[in-house]
């Protein structure tokens, strides 16, 4: 190999200080993102972070006593769209008082193999019982599994309550009228 | 004035006769005027003033339930004052009315709910709280919400005029006006549930489907109530499989919206607990389950051992069965097992009736008639207790055709009431009391002749030949006790008659003789409880049952299969005045299968060829084969029923009107269905004595 060849395979001293500037430019993006805070999550080494609107997993909601909102009046799964919601309804009693209402739901089923997340279920509720949380980790390798009971899509009983009826003054309902 | 009259309404012409009302007036140009308290065929009311309409030429909005039509009437149904005053009227209404749809059992199918969402008055100006009475359960079967009634006054004129129960009133004044039974809280009544459909709001609710579902939710099957000998068009309203309603509010069928408490009430025997699921073998002295092949390959095996040795053989059929297996049965026994040793439970004398109109066309009522005719003759039967629809036809005739009505019964019936004659004679001696009735019975144009089991055999034939020398057209009715009853004696499961009354060659044993011979060999019966109160005879032979129950048979029995109720099947049915409708499948009960399926089966293991045992192969069969079931099949297809004359002429032999023996069913029993049917035993068990004549 002639020396000629040699310097004709260096570099022009241009190249290597447009090389220079192109790394200079890459870093200062690099070195800039470092200074802002990070915007992806850290699923699944952390919890992820959802906007408060998202539509995950339902919770059926309980009142400021602990009781049921749900007084099973079909109306969520009239408007469901895929059919994925199943209720039987049952009379509150004296001895047995579930929800607020008259009635509650002695069976509310979601099945998740079929529910889309459209959220037509919470708009149709009148008693705001049915909402979505925000659990989403719902995947199975049996799609038995993936009908949701009613005990499963509860939320917790409020701090302090029992899920009894309180009230903060006796009410005669009886005597109204006449 | 003249007859049509042409009125206008919303600018269309319409013709109807002088009388008519608007608002029918409007029904016959598809025009609906919304009304609350207007409800056709009883009393006015005017009382809810949703059906306001504007009438030309007239100052104030006019109440069309209670307005005749008259001659040049211009009548506008949606104007915008008409449309302002419903607004305005439904906002009244709504000033005590709970907004509680999500939890009431009307939502979805509600008058007033349907009628805000039209007028849009959903929004109130007033402000203060609503009155508020608590729900009150009236019976096991009604619930009343005060709160949510509108007063008006539908339960109370149903209840009262077209039962001539009168168990409903009203009590209080103004805001506090609530409906309340007569006799203090709890209803007296005849427990039909009737007040609850026609409640266009949630007021009075029905204790089986309180809570249990919605209108939308649910598969409707329209089949024919199973309990008595009616035929009455009941709605089932199935969800998941499971009836949890029934009743008729599409008018469609013979029965209009009627309905006894066994039709609206009394499904529940269907999911009763104790409904068989499972075939069952005696092995070791105890009944086992078994599978469907095991237990079908015993009675097949033992069924042509019998035959092979030219044993006997006892067949008795059903008074609950379809056409089509009372005729596949009498098939079996007369062709497979080749025996006439086949009976049922017989509770009136058709037969001779039959034969004693022999000549004779139009002869036989049809529940329609009752409403038509212009006179009828009641003989030994308490037609409320035992045919309420029957009895319903004949007081709506009296209320809305002056028809007279004339009973021979032996206590105090509830006839009585509207009754132009009523006489008192024992059972049995009620022919010699009608002599004292000619003279009224001749002044009529047409008369309907009613007769119970008591009227049998050669009294029949005095019946007729006294219904002849009236001179009047006449008519009959043998009352018949259970829901295919008539179906039985038509389809031949007798052991002197095969179907359509002719006459077989040798006469087999009849139902005693089975029962009390020491040499039976096999008895298979089928949809029927004869060992209720007795004993069998021959106490090693084996005996096949199919039932819906472990009844006292079915314990005797040495293989019971679980067999279909009449709601989860196809097939047709013969009423009371031998009209024939259609069953149509509605709940599912696992393991139990129609009986015509399982005499199919049965053939089939037998090597019988005994034609394909579809419900429509054999109603085909019927149709050719058995006189006056040629009926039109739209008009059976449809839901409708079709009369049937099966003969009409000599039926060459003696019935044994010893065999008659009635059920002796109330309005609130129904045999083996009755006794497993929760909501009519609560019913019973509740305070308050419920029938009263």
């Amino acid at each position: 190999m002639g020396i000629e060849n040699l310097w004709e395979s260096m570099p022009k001293i241009n190249e290597i200080l447009s090389g220079a500037a192109a790394i200079a430019k890459g870093m200062t993006v690099t070195i800039k993102e470092m200074m802002n805070p990070v915007i992806t999550d850290d699923y699944p080494d952390a919890p992820p972070v959802f906007q408060e609107r998202y539509r995950g997993l339902h919770v059926l909601q309980r009142d400021e006593n602990g009781l049921e909102k749900c007084v099973a009046c079909f109306l969520c799964s009239a408007a469901c769209p895929v059919q994925c919601i199943y209720i039987e309804a049952a009379d509150n009693t004296d001895q047995l008082r579930i929800s607020g209402g008259e009635r509650y739901a002695s069976v509310y089923n979601i099945d998740y193999s079929r529910c889309i997340f459209c959220g037509y279920c919470v708009e149709a509720c009148p008693t705001d019982a049915i909402t979505h949380g925000h659990g989403f980790e719902l995947a199975s390798f049996n799609t038995s599994t993936l009908i949701y009971r009613k005990e499963k899509l509860l939320a917790p009983l409020p701090e302090g309550t029992t899920g009894a009826l309180k009230l903060d003054h006796p009410v005669a309902v009886g005597d109204a009228g006449h | 004035m003249a007859d049509p009259i042409t009125l206008t309404i919303d600018g269309k012409q319409v013709n109807v006769p002088a009388g008519t009302l608007v608002i029918e007036a409007a029904k016959q140009v598809g025009i609906e005027i919304p009304a609350f308290c207007y409800y056709e065929g009883f009393s006015l009311q005017a009382a809810c003033r949703m059906c306001l309409v504007e009438v030309e030429k007239m100052p104030k909005l006019q109440p069309s339930c209670t307005l005749p039509a008259a001659e040049g009437m211009v009548i506008h149904t949606e104007s915008p004052k008409v449309v302002d005053a419903r607004k305005g009227m439904l906002e009244f209404l709504l000033t005590n009315h709970p907004l509680d749809c999500p939890v009431c059992d009307k939502g979805g199918e509600c008058e007033l709910q349907d009628m805000t969402f039209r007028y849009g008055a959903g929004e109130s100006r007033f402000v203060e709280i609503k009155h508020h009475v608590d729900e009150k359960q009236w019976s096991p079967a009604v619930y009343y919400d005060a709160a949510r009634c509108i007063l008006c006054y539908r339960c109370i004129r149903v209840c009262d005029e077209g039962l001539g129960v009168g168990a409903l009133g009203l009590t209080y004044r103004g805001v506090g006006a609530e409906i309340t039974p007569s006799h203090g809280d709890h209803l007296e009544c005849d427990e039909c549930g009737w007040c609850i459909d026609v409640c266009p709001v949630g007021a009075l609710t029905s204790g089986t489907y309180r809570y249990k579902s919605r209108p939308w939710e649910m598969n409707y099957a329209g089949t024919i109530c199973t309990h008595c000998g009616d035929g009455c068009k009941t709605t089932l309203s199935v969800r998941n499989g499971e009836v949890i309603r029934a009743n008729n509010r599409d008018r469609s069928g013979i029965n209009d919206e009627f309905l006894c408490v066994k039709g609206r009430f009394g499904f529940d025997f269907v999911h009763s607990p104790e409904r068989l699921q499972s075939p069952l073998m005696r092995r070791n002295g105890k009944l086992e389950p078994v599978s469907w092949s095991e237990a079908i390959g015993l009675v097949s095996d033992k069924f042509l051992e019998v035959a092979a040795r030219g044993g006997s053989f006892g067949v008795i059929g059903s008074t609950r069965a379809t056409n089509e297996e009372s005729y596949f049965l009498q098939k079996f026994a007369r062709q497979g097992l080749e025996t006439n040793n086949i009976d049922h439970h017989r509770s009136g004398d058709v037969a001779t009736l039959l034969d004693a109109l022999s000549g004779k066309t139009k002869a036989l009522a049809t529940v329609n008639d009752l409403y038509t005719a212009k006179a009828a003759l009641v003989v030994g039967a308490d037609l409320a207790q035992q045919h309420p629809l029957l009895a319903y036809q004949l007081r709506a005739n009296w209320r809305h055709h002056q028809s007279s009505t004339y009973v021979v019964s032996e206590g105090p019936v509830r006839e009585d009431q509207y009754a132009a004659k009523s006489v008192r004679a024992a059972a049995g001696a009620e022919l010699a009391a009608l002599e004292g009735l000619r003279e009224d019975l001749k002044k009529h144009g047409d008369l309907v002749i009613l007769f119970g089991a008591s009227v049998k055999g050669d009294a029949v034939r005095s019946l007729v030949a006294f219904g002849d020398s009236l001179g009047i057209p006449v008519t009959y009715v043998c009352l018949v006790d259970y829901s295919n009853s008539r179906g039985a004696m038509d389809m031949g499961v007798l052991p002197d008659l095969a179907p359509g009354y002719k006459a077989v060659d040798k006469p087999g044993m009849n139902i005693d003789e089975m029962l009390t011979s020491p040499t039976l060999d096999v008895l298979w019966v089928v949809g029927a409880n004869p060992l209720e109160h007795t004993q069998l005879k021959n106490e090693k032979a084996f005996v096949v049952v199919q039932e819906l129950f472990l009844t006292e048979t079915a314990q005797r029995a040495d293989v019971v299969f679980p067999a279909a109720s009449a709601y989860e099947k196809s097939g047709t049915v013969t009423n009371v005045c031998g009209e024939v409708q259609r069953l149509k499948a509605g709940p599912k009960v696992m393991g139990a299968k129609p009986d015509l399926e399982i005499m199919g089966l049965l053939a089939k293991q037998m090597g019988l060829n005994l034609g394909i045992w579809t419900p429509d192969k054999v109603f085909e069969e019927i149709r050719r084969s058995v006189r006056g079931y040629n009926v039109a099949l739209p008009v059976i297809a449809t839901g409708g029923a079709a009369p049937t004359m099966p003969v009409n002429g000599r039926i060459p032999v003696s019935p044994r009107p010893d065999l008659i023996r009635p059920s002796g069913d109330t309005l609130f029993t129904s045999g083996t269905l009755g006794r497993y049917s929760r909501m009519l035993n609560k019913v019973m068990e509740a305070p308050g004595q419920l029938y009263k004549p």
